[in-house]
């Protein structure tokens, strides 16, 4: 399914806060289209390694480099690379002063400089495909988590990224949600989107992941395909992981 | 064990109605139509001096308008500024913003008032009326300061990160993301300080602006009728900040139009 140009590069990444290392030495190449689920405890790393890719936590020490650009470098614009990598939050992290449709079409219009009129028809276009067309109007205080999580998962989509990245995504919303939100980030991985996702939805990660990871204090302990990771994880530490959580 | 700090907090405006207090009898109605039957009852039946006293007045009710209105748009842009500086990461810029805060809020506002116009008197001649409203600006702009960085560290860093994340920079962020919600937060101690501003305003009387209250002692000078005079005057001060803390309660209820179910 995915071809083979890497799309991101991380090679030998740490990054500390004070004296913990969250994330330690780190080295990953992902390939574009490729679906990427990084599992592991809280604590991990997982999520702090996530937020590197696009700059939001600055690593100390390693490269990155995504879409052929070193994000460290200083001549690099980290914007430019920002509105290439679209980012989905635990927590939506909408704006709450703009309707479901002015989340979406604000930072085209801002930053691509697309008049307002095909900002919006786009910004539209993407909230019928993750099913809230109708909802274009409301404030994001009236509307469900999981309405909350895909009005997100569009808003980074209108910046037409060529990766996306999902922070536990699911995690803040209730049981009943889940299924909507995943079935969104299905829908964007059979269209062949990169995406990188870290997650504690195992049903997700088998049926969608490309390559799992399994990270645990800050490091890698193991990667594979999905049926190899399930089915026959070599780590003592990927099968405690995984008798504790399946 | 929880022990929880009790704050007890009195603003130096005038009370802002909260909506529970919006009934017949509310402290604000109270006040609000007292004052306007005393100020008619007087003006009607005792026409003199009261009649007189009235008619003396606008020229400096417009004055109090126009230095209350040109030093809280000036305080406002100062206390944006110093807010800004106050949560900088440029430490240059942090020490100004703090230092002009702690320097500001150490100086009575009338001895402020004296230095900054005899000060600026030194190097160049301004109309008093622009010293005065530099002075009064200077002085609000650092309590705005802090309304500033108050009001914009009460956003969730999730809203940073969100706009960052789509390529708003430092700046954009700020003012497409931040300020629009911090908004929200700032504008009722923004309405208390308007409304305090408006009261300090007639210190300015000191520095021979013609404002209402130097009006109302020139006209006590001259008829001996200080009573009187100043009577006015208060209902006058009273009105006026009466209906600016309705505005403001309005203003509030606008903006929270996001927040409803």
């Amino acid at each position: 399914m995915a071809n083979n140009e890497p799309i991101i590069r991380i090679e030998n990444v740490t990054k500390r806060f004070g004296h913990l290392k969250a994330v330690d030495d780190v080295s990953l190449t992902i390939r574009t289209g490729e679906k990427v689920v990084i599992i592991g405890p809280s604590g991990s790393g997982k999520s702090t390694l996530l937020r590197t890719i696009n700059r939001l936590e600055e690593i100390t020490s390693g490269r990155i480099v995504v879409d052929g650009m070193d994000i460290m470098d200083r001549t690099t614009d980290i914007n430019k690379v920002r509105m290439e990598v679209g980012m989905v939050f635990q927590n939506f992290n909408l704006f709450p002063h703009k309707t479901a449709l002015q989340n979406l079409s604000m930072a085209p219009i801002k930053l691509k400089k697309i008049s307002r009129e095909e900002a919006e028809s786009n910004a539209l276009r993407l909230l019928k495909k993750v099913n809230i067309g109708e909802k274009a109007g409301a404030y994001p205080a009236q509307l469900s988590g999981g309405q909350q999580q895909r009005v997100a998962i569009a808003r980074a989509l209108a910046m037409n990224p060529k990766i996306m990245l999902f922070d536990e995504p699911t995690s803040a919303l209730d049981p009943e949600m889940i299924g909507e939100v995943l079935d969104v980030m299905k829908n964007l991985a059979l269209e062949g989107m990169t995406m990188v996702v870290v997650t504690h939805e195992m049903g997700f990660a088998r049926e969608v992941a490309d390559r799992v990871i399994f990270m645990d204090h800050g490091a890698v302990v193991e990667q594979g395909t999905p049926e190899h990771f399930f089915k026959n994880p070599t780590h003592e530490r990927t099968k405690l992981f995984l008798s504790q959580i399946l | 064990m929880s022990q929880e700090k009790t704050i007890i907090e009195v603003g130096d405006g005038a009370a802002i109605p909260s909506k529970k207090d919006r009934g017949l009898f509310s402290a604000w109605r109270i006040s609000f139509f007292g004052a306007i039957i005393i100020l008619i009852y007087l003006v009607v039946f005792k026409p003199n001096p009261y009649l007189r006293i009235v008619k003396f007045l606008p020229d400096g009710i417009i004055v109090t308008f126009q230095v209350t209105f040109f030093s809280i748009g000036l305080a406002l842009m100062i206390g944006l500024i110093t807010g800004l500086g106050r949560i900088s990461r440029n430490k240059i810029a942090n020490a100004i913003a703090s230092t002009y805060i702690e320097v500001i809020r150490g100086i009575p506002l009338l001895v402020q008032l004296f230095y900054i116009y005899y000060a600026l008197g030194r190097f160049v001649r301004v109309p008093d009326m622009v010293a005065a409203v530099i002075a009064m600006s200077v002085c609000y702009g650092a309590y705005m300061g802090e309304v500033f960085r108050a009001g914009i560290e009460s956003i969730d860093k999730g809203q940073t990160e969100a706009a960052r994340s789509l390529g708003f920079n430092r700046t954009q962020t700020m003012f497409y993301v931040i300020l629009p919600q911090a908004w929200r937060t700032i504008l009722p101690p923004v309405g208390n300080e308007f409304i305090a501003l408006l009261k300090d305003t007639s210190l300015v009387s000191i520095l021979a602006v013609a404002d209402l209250l130097r009006r109302g002692r020139e006209f006590a000078a001259e008829s001996f009728a200080y009573f009187e005079t100043y009577t006015i005057i208060a209902l006058i001060y009273l009105l006026i900040t009466l209906l600016l803390s309705k505005f403001v309660s309005i203003m509030e209820d606008r903006l929270n139009y996001y927040g409803k179910q």
